[in-house]
């Protein structure tokens, strides 16, 4: 498929994947490449492999990449560890984020905000130019500045989880978003807090893939391509109309692909 | 185990005291303890012969404090240094505790108790000059927060009792503080009696060097609506062994233990918890934490009597450790006796590793490992170190530990 925007180099590529955890393959060919300002949506079953890549561009530990390779800003990052991709720009906004008792998130997001200031060169922030950062960030997710002084996401609501992502990413200002099922969880009025701060942070040097099952976060968010996977592999590509088409006939077509593979 | 010998011999003292004698007796006929009971098989048995390895004739030397300065209105003693102390104030009164008074006490303590169990205190009593007790009475509700130190002195055995009385409706802040100094044993048997409607708030930070080992013996008394909390940690010690011993004397009675221990290297620390109820409506709430790196030990075993005449007990008691090593080894057990049919009692134990999710998690946002690892390691510690009183605000201990991790 050609690019909309293919006079600019590719922000990520990630170029026929194979990979496994524990000796299983999950990825088995995955081929993907987002241009800045692009927004992809990939769609698929449960367990075919979306988080999975996700997790692997962001460079959890756990997997092992078999063959293929990802490229951030024309770089090889297989061999980078999860916190030098993400000082240099790729965010990956987690499907269940993860709660830590006793971890302040307001010292959490300023050691990580300082950390990608300074992999750009920014100066850093003490606690009182962060907190005034960080207040006007709260303002594009509609988060009480009370969620500062609690412990990373514990007794948070799946709604507050989620805003929290976003407001990670605001602060961060990547250069591709990964979101996995940032829709999961929310309410309507949630959902569209959450979309509407994604698009206010996101801009024509930014990437985004969006991981859903749904068309509501579409609605809210139109994607410039839509993938299919399945079994591990992107089986189709289309623009925003092959999300409207898989909500109409939802994914019982992809076993058969798969099945005639 | 020199001084073993010395017992043996009777080479102690040549003017022993009512109470050394009664305890150099005792050890006379049983010097050492049963290291197949319950109590002291997870011991390590040449730790303990390098703890009693040396002469108990003290070489005494001045300690030299690590910490800032008290504050003016904290009162800062040092056993062995300081014990004269006599305060009569509007709000309060600190009054040192008469040798009859001391000696009664702790005979009545060891006279109907296991001498297995008791052994560490009657090696203490046997051991501790006059010079090395100190005993107070202490009264009233406001109340300046204690600080007592407690320090052996380098390539020595030093012993040290501390005996601390609080009078009904005091209040206090209490920590105290065991330095090891390198090559040395520190034996500290410390007695608390709290009166009714008694509150303290106690800390024990016990902090050693290059090859110093600890016994750390702790026995409280808590009479009628009394409230003791205690906060300890114990790092750095080639041996160390923390030995609890609580009784709630009529029940009504309230108790919070928070403690950590924190192993590494080869060293071999334990904490031995004894709660025993006595009464109805007893209150327990207990949490203790290992850290174990390296090829190091840490022992938690903790039991909870509750006899018939405890009705409405209620106790929890939690073991979670955290191994940092695979060579690293935790041994944990925390147990019920329970005879009283009418109580809530539960106890539970975990071991595990640093979050893998929670680490990718603070690594996926830029954190580095080292930065990631030392923000759930702050966590952990945290919950423990802020019940210790006093020291929070003043010695930065979480920052202190976290950097020698």
């Amino acid at each position: 498929m050609q690019s909309k925007t293919k006079e600019l180099d590719p922000i990520l590529e990630v170029n026929n994947l194979f990979a496994s955890i524990e000796n299983l393959p999950i990825l088995k060919g995955v081929t993907i490449s987002v241009n800045p300002g692009e927004i992809h949506a990939i769609m698929g079953r449960n367990g075919c492999g979306k988080s999975t890549l996700s997790k692997i561009i962001a460079g959890h530990p756990s997997y092992k990449i078999t063959k293929g390779e990802i490229k951030f800003t024309g770089n090889n990052i297989q061999s980078l560890e999860p916190e030098e991709r993400a000082q240099s720009g790729i965010f990956l906004g987690f499907q269940y984020p993860i709660e830590i008792p006793g971890v302040s998130n307001l010292e959490f997001l300023r050691v990580a905000t300082n950390a990608r200031r300074k992999f750009l060169n920014k100066e850093e922030l003490d606690t009182f130019d962060f907190e005034d950062l960080v207040k006007e960030k709260l303002d594009l997710v509609k988060m009480d500045s009370a969620f500062l002084s609690r412990s990373i996401n514990q007794g948070f609501s799946g709604g507050e989880k989620k805003r929290n992502e976003i407001l990670q990413m605001a602060l961060l200002e990547p250069k591709i978003a990964i979101l996995d099922e940032t829709d999961s969880g929310l309410d309507i009025d949630a959902l569209r807090i959450v979309a509407s701060g994604i698009k206010k942070i996101s801009n024509e040097q930014t990437g985004i893939i969006l991981i859903t099952h749904y068309q509501r976060l579409l609605d809210e968010i139109q994607p410039d391509y839509v993938h299919v996977m399945a079994d591990g592999q992107i089986i189709k590509t289309g623009e925003s109309d092959l999300a409207l088409e898989l909500e109409k006939n939802g994914y019982e077509w992809t076993d058969n692909f798969i099945k005639e593979q | 185990m020199q001084i073993i010998e010395e017992i043996k011999k009777n080479e102690i003292f040549s003017n022993p005291s009512e109470l050394q004698k009664i305890c150099l007796d005792k050890l006379k006929l049983k010097p050492l303890p049963n290291v197949k009971s319950e109590y002291w098989r997870l011991s390590n048995k040449s730790k303990f012969s390098s703890f009693l390895d040396h002469s108990s004739k003290n070489k005494e030397c001045k300690v030299n404090l690590p910490y800032k300065k008290a504050f003016q209105n904290i009162i800062r003693l040092i056993i062995g240094e300081n014990n004269s102390i006599n305060l009569e104030k509007e709000n309060y009164s600190i009054k040192e505790l008469k040798e009859i008074e001391i000696v009664d006490y702790i005979k009545n303590n060891i006279s109907n108790s296991d001498q297995n169990d008791h052994w560490s205190d009657l090696l203490n009593h046997c051991l501790s000059s006059k010079e090395n007790i100190l005993g107070l009475n202490i009264s009233g509700n406001k109340i300046p927060p204690l600080e007592i130190f407690s320090a052996s002195s380098p390539d020595s055995f030093n012993a040290k009792t501390l005996i601390l009385f609080f009078e009904k409706n005091s209040k206090v802040d209490l920590i105290q503080i065991n330095l090891g100094n390198k090559n040395s044993s520190l034996s500290q048997s410390t007695y608390l009696c709290l009166k009714e409607n008694t509150s303290v708030n106690h800390g024990v930070v016990s902090y050693g060097e290059s090859k110093s080992n600890l016994l750390n013996s702790l026995n409280v008394i808590q009479k009628t609506n009394s409230e003791y909390s205690l906060g300890s940690l114990h790092y750095k010690f080639n041996y160390a062994r923390f030995e609890i011993r609580i009784n709630q004397l009529n029940g009504n009675a309230k108790t919070n233990l928070k403690g950590i221990q924190i192993t590494k290297n080869n060293d071999q620390i334990a904490t031995y918890t004894k709660m025993q109820f006595n009464g109805p409506n007893g209150f327990l709430d207990q949490i203790n934490k290992s850290l174990a790196d390296d090829k190091s030990h840490a022992v938690f075993e903790g039991s909870i009597i509750v006899p018939k005449i405890a009705q409405k007990t209620d106790a929890s008691q939690l073991s979670r450790n955290l191994l940092l090593s695979r060579h690293a080894k935790i041994d944990t057990k925390p147990q019920l006796e329970i005879i009283a049919d009418d109580v809530k009692c539960k106890h539970g134990a975990t071991i595990s590793q640093l979050n893998e999710e929670e680490l990718f998690y603070m690594r996926s946002r830029g954190l580095t490992l080292a930065e990631a690892s030392k923000l759930q390691l702050s966590s952990y510690l945290q919950e423990v170190i802020s019940s210790i009183p006093i020291s929070k605000d003043r010695w930065d201990l979480l920052d202190k530990i976290l950097k020698e991790i």
